[in-house]
């Protein structure tokens, strides 16, 4: 029995390697489509007569002006910075969906991962001290109560619900 | 006549008012000195704010549905021609009748907590009905003093200019806001049972046993109002998109991770003794962030598509807000030594360290959206300058953090409390694990070459058959009656369960229709034919429609599959008298397999500018959604339940130390 637990227990392991194995390969290997250049630029410049919105989601004259506009520079092999500061020159900082790591929206970026890794340390540091304490001693009353109600839970049949 | 019902209408409002702050006095009082205030005072207190905000409410109705415009909403917000169904939903559809629709709210579940005090005695019960009676008064104010819908107008108008468009066009209008606010309003009654623990200088679980139906009612509204809202502005907005990290939005999604994040902690609080503290700060801030989301979405601080109300009581809001905070911090810093844990985890390993990684986790989501929803604000008001904080800087954090979540929700349900083996859980992954992978090569296999998509349909297949393998093993028979008496005896777990499934659905089709959607932007003239997605897509006419309160202007864009006509989509314009934008409606045509979404970008008689969509398996998103609201659901259980032993496997800590 045990052998044969053992067996199986590889085979599904080789299995699962084999699988993603495949998939790796499969995806490193693949041609992706070039990336649709003007499509991510527009979504990441905001609409300016519009609400919250960018200009690639925003059906206003303006954001189909500036889409064109987008798709020219594209087309006539400008580089995303390139574009991005044309757009930013006309309307400041503003414009930009993706604010810059850097001057007024710097703390933006770094302020989320400072608290990620403050609370990943909080979290990690609780583990490390360990049980706060041995339990408090139960008296003979307070362990009857607690073998009755195992009891108890026994005979309703139900399974301790972390084990499934 | 005409005067009568907004009077009436004031009147519930201050009656309401009365009734709050009475009930705020005697319910504090009664919990400092049961013997002081008599059950009867309480609910005859409960009584006046239902009663008041059922008047209020119903004169705003009764003014809406007979075009009484002596007063001054209905001015506002109705006209003759606006039809049955809009008129009725007009009473919540701007700021001030919102804020009637709150007070009613609110007064309910003040009402139902009500009947859980059985006396005053129970001075945690009528401790909360003080604090309940004090948020209620808060908002009655507000309705009186700074959002008044019910003032009389000395020259009534023949007319009004009738509701907001967007907001008259879609019966999602009867739905999603109310469904939105029993969700953001129910809320409170956790709030105020933690801080009648709090002032009672009582930790322990009894504040979690009697809020936990409360808080799953309301999370579940919740998650069906931004499942709504979100499917709502898909079909209406025009854009191709469902969610657009706009402050509106990300107003009701942070309240929502932090109330995930507090059904998971307070588990491990019932079960283990543990982050007892964490449980107070928890649903303060749940709270808390539902009036700062108010706020946001009721004073003009942000522009957002959905603003659809700016008034005066931006400030107000605000002011509660702060009160909140910091009284609420206060009381939690003043008691620090009765709500400190008494256990620690063993291991990161094991179920509750699982469920500290969740909370980690959901905290973080939370507040890098609040952090980019706010930081523009904070920006703006401290240095002048304007900055833009969009979809890039939220997709870029909310991406990794989600397929984290993905990762715990796979590990979480298996791993065993206390510590877990590597051999135990090999023993309980490694079917869904090779399930998983089997998925991943498939999907591979068949052509997809997205890293993303192929990463999250493996992890939410690993879900799935995780779930479905706990189904099979753990059932007393594997029969459906056994599956089904397991399902019904842990409806805590099991309702956890379904609502995993739903996020991990709602995971597949966000990254599915994301990143295999195919969109284009055509011009035909009349008779003109382009091929998107398979089909030819042919521009035939353009109709008007002249309608009671609008004129549809509509283009009839003809779909074909080869020769056979397989759709015709009629994206629309609405041209409303006295409003100068015309707003678009797209066509959206839902399969099982993908939806095909039309959307007018120019339309003149003769020839039409279109934005094409298609997005693979979208209609799944909403079905996904309802399986996480019907998983909030189910948690909640049937008929209340009697005895403590029935009640097994839910809160087994509860029952050997809390019931002495």
């Amino acid at each position: 029995m045990g052998e044969r637990r053992r067996t199986a227990s590889v085979v599904i392991a080789l299995a699962v390697l084999g699988l993603l194995a495949v998939t790796v390969v499969a995806l490193l290997t693949a041609t992706r489509p070039a990336p649709d250049r003007a499509q991510d630029l527009a979504e990441r410049l905001r609409c300016p007569v519009c609400k919250s919105v960018s200009i690639a989601e925003s059906q206003s004259d303006t954001a189909v002006a500036m889409r064109g506009v987008v798709a020219e520079q594209v087309a006539a092999g400008r580089s995303d910075p390139e574009i991005v500061d044309y757009f930013r020159a006309r309307y400041g900082d503003w414009v930009l969906f993706d604010p810059p790591a850097a001057g007024a929206t710097l703390a933006l970026w770094l302020v989320p991962a400072a608290v990620t890794v403050l609370g990943t340390g909080v979290v990690l540091h609780r583990m490390r001290q360990g049980p706060a304490g041995s339990p408090p001693a139960l008296s003979a009353e307070e362990r009857e109560r607690v073998a009755a109600a195992v009891a108890r839970a026994r005979v309703a049949g139900v399974g301790e619900d972390d084990q499934p | 006549m005409t005067t009568a019902v907004p009077a009436a209408g004031w009147a519930g409002a201050l009656l309401g008012l009365a009734g709050s702050i009475v009930l705020a006095v005697l319910g504090l009082r009664a919990q400092r000195r049961p013997g002081a205030v008599r059950h009867q005072q309480l609910r005859a207190a409960v009584w006046c704010m239902l009663g008041g905000a059922v008047l209020a409410m119903t004169a705003l109705e009764v003014a809406l549905l007979t075009d009484n415009f002596a007063m001054s909403y209905v001015a506002e917000t109705h006209s003759r021609a606006t039809p049955l169904l809009f008129t009725i939903t007009s009473a919540w559809a701007a700021l001030d009748g919102s804020m009637v629709l709150w007070t009613l709210i609110l007064a309910g579940y003040t009402a139902v907590v009500l009947r859980q005090v059985p006396g005053t005695d129970d001075r945690l019960g009528t401790g909360a009905l003080g604090v309940l009676g004090l948020v209620a008064a808060f908002f009655f104010g507000t309705v009186v003093l700074a959002a008044n819908p019910f003032e009389i107008l000395a020259n009534p108008p023949a007319d009004g200019p009738g509701p907001n468009p967007i907001l008259a066009d879609h019966i999602m209008v009867a739905l999603h806001p109310p469904m939105l606010y029993l969700g953001y309003v129910g809320f409170t009654v956790p709030f105020a049972f933690a801080m009648s623990a709090l002032l009672l200088r009582e930790g322990g679980v009894e504040w979690l046993r009697r809020t936990r139906r409360a808080n799953l009612v309301a999370w579940s509204f919740l998650t069906g109002g931004l499942v709504l809202g979100a499917w709502w502005a898909y079909e209406v907005l025009g854009w191709g998109g469902y969610w657009a990290w706009d402050p509106v939005e990300n107003a009701a999604l942070i309240p929502w991770l932090v109330a995930t994040a507090f059904i998971h902690s307070s588990v491990v609080q019932v079960r283990r003794g543990m982050l007892q503290a964490w449980n107070f700060v928890l649903v303060l801030a749940t709270f808390a962030l539902t009036i700062l989301g108010t706020f946001l979405t009721r004073s003009s601080v942000v522009v957002s598509v959905h603003s659809f109300s700016q008034s005066p009581i931006g400030p107000a809001l605000l002011a509660f807000f702060v009160l909140v905070v910091v009284a609420g911090f206060t009381l939690i810093v003043l008691r620090a030594e009765r709500v400190a844990s008494l256990s620690r985890p063993e291991s990161l390993a094991s179920r509750e360290g699982a469920f500290l990684v969740n909370n980690l986790l959901l905290s973080l989501l939370a507040f890098v959206v609040l952090l980019g929803t706010t930081y523009p604000i904070l920006v703006e008001a401290v240095v002048g300058q304007q900055v833009s904080v969009g979809r890039p800087f939220f997709d870029r954090m909310a991406v990794p953090l989600g397929f984290a979540l993905l990762l715990a929700m796979g590990i979480g349900p298996v791993t065993p409390y206390r510590r877990a083996s590597g051999t135990l859980l090999w023993e309980r992954m490694r079917g869904p694990l090779l399930a998983a992978s089997a998925a991943a090569a498939a999907v591979t296999l068949a052509g997809v070459r997205s890293p993303g998509v192929v990463a999250v349909v493996g992890i939410a297949t690993w879900i799935a058959a995780s779930t479905l393998r706990q189904l099979v093993v753990g059932a007393p028979a594997r029969t459906p009656a056994g599956v089904l008496r397991m399902v019904r005896g842990q409806r805590g777990f099991w309702g956890g369960q379904l609502a995993h499934l739903g996020v991990a659905l709602a995971a597949v089709v966000i990254a599915v229709s994301g990143d295999l959607a195919e969109r284009a932007t055509v011009t035909l003239d009349r008779g003109q034919s382009a091929g998107f997605a398979g089909y030819t897509v042919t521009f035939e006419r353009s109709e008007q429609h002249q309608q009671p309160d609008r004129l549809v202007t509509d283009a009839h864009i003809v779909l074909r599959s080869g020769t056979d006509v397989v759709r015709v989509a009629e994206p629309r314009l609405n041209s409303f008298p006295g409003r100068p934008q015309a707003v678009g409606n797209p066509s959206v045509w839902s399969a099982l397999g993908q939806d095909v979404y039309v959307a007018l970008g120019s339309l003149d008689p003769e020839r039409v500018t279109l934005n094409l969509y298609r997005f693979p398996l979208m209609v799944w998103l909403w079905v996904a959604g309802g399986l996480v609201a019907a998983g909030g659901f189910w948690a909640l259980g049937g008929p209340r339940r009697r005895t403590p032993v029935e009640t097994s496997g839910e809160q087994p800590l509860e029952k050997v130390g809390s019931d002495g």
